[in-house]
């Protein structure tokens, strides 16, 4: 399997609502190289959202397989998801999901709390040196009601990026963003590409599937096509 | 390390106004439990207290029927056939230490235009060590003025300090009932006894004198006997039962008198004081599970409005068991928050109110842990149900594409 990051193996995911039961993925295969920017595109109701939660650990597959760093993961329990989630993904959601309560920077620590060892001073400095880089070293103190979207928006990725990810997982990242704000996150992901880390973003906007190095098309629960930008 | 804390349980502190109404609900329940408890421990030692003035080595005979019902000796009919030789017949039983005739009734007594009425008692010089009362000045009776119906006097406490304020009273003359006594002593305080009478609000004279010259009569109420040793009782009452029924001619059925020892009085009165301290302590439980419900249900509302946050930290690798303690520790803090605020105006009430209610003062220390520790359980239960579904959240409502 070698530099193959995600591997997945005729994915099905069926949905039980009451009597009635929806196929929402039928068979999905696919393969993520490492340093990939992949995009599944597909409109609403397609799977995408499905398949990202598939792979992102959230949710279960009803049949397939899937390798993650050449472990299958889809036989491991909650309690060695909830490690993989924290060790190897990172998220970035469409409403961006900050805590409230909670400071820029408090935000960015949040996934070291669920790390044994805790986190340190260091970890103290990476965090804010990683709120710098994203242009909020003004705003490190700030709550996310007092931050514009575009701001909201690289608080998360700022906390995606501190457990060091070897995918950073992406639902729709400029859904909630005007154009500059978008144009915006969507450099900061493609540097983060150009320095290694692989990224699977789902999007239903073509301009914005635009910024992938591959694209795939997702309707009705399986892949139609194909293209390399 | 203080921000490791403050990201587990900064929400708490986030919904200020929730946060209250659920401590508000604590608060009230863990202080009235409180203060019941207080209430409960302090009217233990006064009646402790109380049974010391009417020690278990005393007995009384009364004259008539006698009931004992909540705690009181009531006399529920008078007769007049118990006289002062009759307690003159009982000295020849063996282990007695001490006998004094009584005799009880109003009065109204006068000293330089203070007027006062009070309890009356006749009684012998051996009463006072009989009881156990001590004199603050002056002295007892003697047994020759019991003996010659000398007009003398020994105030209680209250009735001192009414007629004659801060100065000393003995070797002054008052008037009881218009008749001019020398006052000779005064009582030491001594509060309420077994009996529920106040022993500062009365006045001692010889029983002898009271009878013939105040009430004119030739019989007395009753008899305070006080033995030498107290497991030697039960004999000494049937004695003195089957002396005074050969006195009195009298049978079991038609019985005159009625032997009323302490341990009589003592038993109704715990009975009270248990029943009425079970059921206000159910009710202050009571009062805590509603407020820990309180909790529950605010909580609950807290997890289904938090469920994204739930989400978040689940996806980014909390573990079902990091959220179940956590909104566990918050049902906790939120309870031990209401909780101290509950010991804190427990105490402050106790303080207050036992003076108010003439309840000896104590630091209700054993209330204090008590309470404490049914906080902490309560709090533990309060959150298992919505740390249960908190736990149980799943990230997926995180993701929303349209």
């Amino acid at each position: 399997m070698g530099d193959k990051i995600v591997i997945l193996e005729d994915i099905q995911k069926i949905y039980q609502i009451g009597k009635v039961s929806y196929q929402v993925l039928k068979g999905i295969d696919l393969e993520v190289e490492q340093g990939e920017f992949l995009v599944i595109m597909g409109t609403s109701g397609s799977g995408k959202t499905t398949l990202l939660n598939i792979i992102g650990l959230l949710d279960k597959p009803t049949s397939g397989r899937y390798f993650l760093e050449g472990e299958e993961v889809s036989k491991f329990d909650s309690k060695k998801l909830a490690y993989i989630r924290n060790r190897k993904l990172g998220f970035i959601f469409q409403a961006f999901h900050l805590v409230p309560w909670a400071t820029a920077l408090e935000n960015v620590l949040l996934p070291l709390l669920y790390r044994p060892e805790g986190f340190s001073k260091d970890d103290e400095k990476r965090a804010i040196s990683l709120l710098e880089r994203l242009g909020l070293g003004e705003r490190i103190h700030a709550k996310p009601k007092e931050l514009s979207g575009g701001q909201q928006q690289r608080v998360a990725i700022a906390r995606a990026l501190i457990t060091n990810p070897k995918l950073l997982l992406a639902d729709e990242p400029t859904g909630n963003l005007d154009s500059a704000s978008s144009k915006e996150v969507m450099n900061i992901f493609k540097e983060l590409n150009a320095e290694g880390l692989t990224i699977i973003m789902v999007t239903h906007d073509p301009e914005i599937a635009k910024n992938g190095k591959r694209i795939k098309v997702i309707a009705d629960g399986i892949f139609v096509d194909e293209k390399q930008v | 390390m203080m921000l490791k804390y403050k990201l587990l349980w900064g929400g708490l502190f986030y919904k200020k106004l929730r946060l209250v109404l659920s401590i508000i609900g604590i608060i009230i329940g863990v202080s009235s439990l409180l203060l019941m408890n207080a209430f409960g421990e302090a009217a233990k030692i006064r009646t402790l207290k109380e049974i010391e003035t009417f020690g278990p080595e005393v007995l009384m005979v009364v004259a008539g029927n006698v009931r004992v019902s909540a705690g009181r000796a009531i006399q529920t009919e008078v007769t007049t056939t118990l006289k002062p030789e009759d307690a003159e017949a009982l000295r020849k039983i063996g282990g007695i230490r001490f006998i004094s005739p009584y005799f009880t009734g109003d009065a109204i007594v006068r000293f330089a235009g203070n007027t006062v009425s009070t309890v009356l008692n006749g009684v012998n010089e051996e009463y006072l060590r009989l009881r156990k009362f001590s004199l603050e000045e002056g002295r007892n009776f003697l047994k020759d003025e019991i003996l010659s119906y000398k007009k003398v006097v020994i105030l209680g406490n209250k009735v001192k300090a009414q007629l004659f304020g801060k100065e000393n009273p003995v070797g002054q003359t008052i008037l009881i009932n218009k008749l001019p006594f020398k006052v000779i002593g005064v009582l030491s305080p001594i509060g309420i006894d077994a009996s529920n009478a106040d022993q500062d609000d009365q006045v001692l004279i010889p029983y002898t004198i009271a009878i013939s010259a105040i009430y004119n009569v030739d019989y007395i109420r009753g008899i305070f006997i006080s033995v030498e040793d107290p497991s030697n009782l039960p004999f000494i009452e049937k004695q003195i039962d089957s002396i005074l029924s050969k006195r009195h001619k009298v049978t079991e059925k038609n019985k005159d008198f009625t032997i009323v020892k302490a341990e009589d009085i003592l038993q109704a009165k715990t009975q009270t004081t248990n029943l009425f301290s079970s059921l206000v302590k159910s009710i202050s439980v009571l009062c805590l599970v509603v407020g820990a419900l309180g909790v529950t249900a605010i909580m609950t509302l807290a997890v289904n409005e938090r469920k994204k946050e739930i989400g978040i930290r689940k996806a980014i690798g909390a573990k079902e068991r990091d959220i179940l303690l956590q909104f566990l520790i918050e049902s906790v803090i939120v309870t031990l928050l209401g909780g101290i605020m509950g010991v804190v105006l427990g105490v402050g009430l106790t303080l207050i109110l036992l003076p108010v209610f003439n309840y000896p003062l104590i630091f209700p220390v054993i209330p204090i842990l008590t309470s404490t520790g049914l906080t902490i359980i309560f709090g533990i239960f309060a959150g298992v149900y919505p740390s249960y579904k908190a736990s149980k959240v799943d990230p997926i409502v995180l993701l929303r594409s349209f």
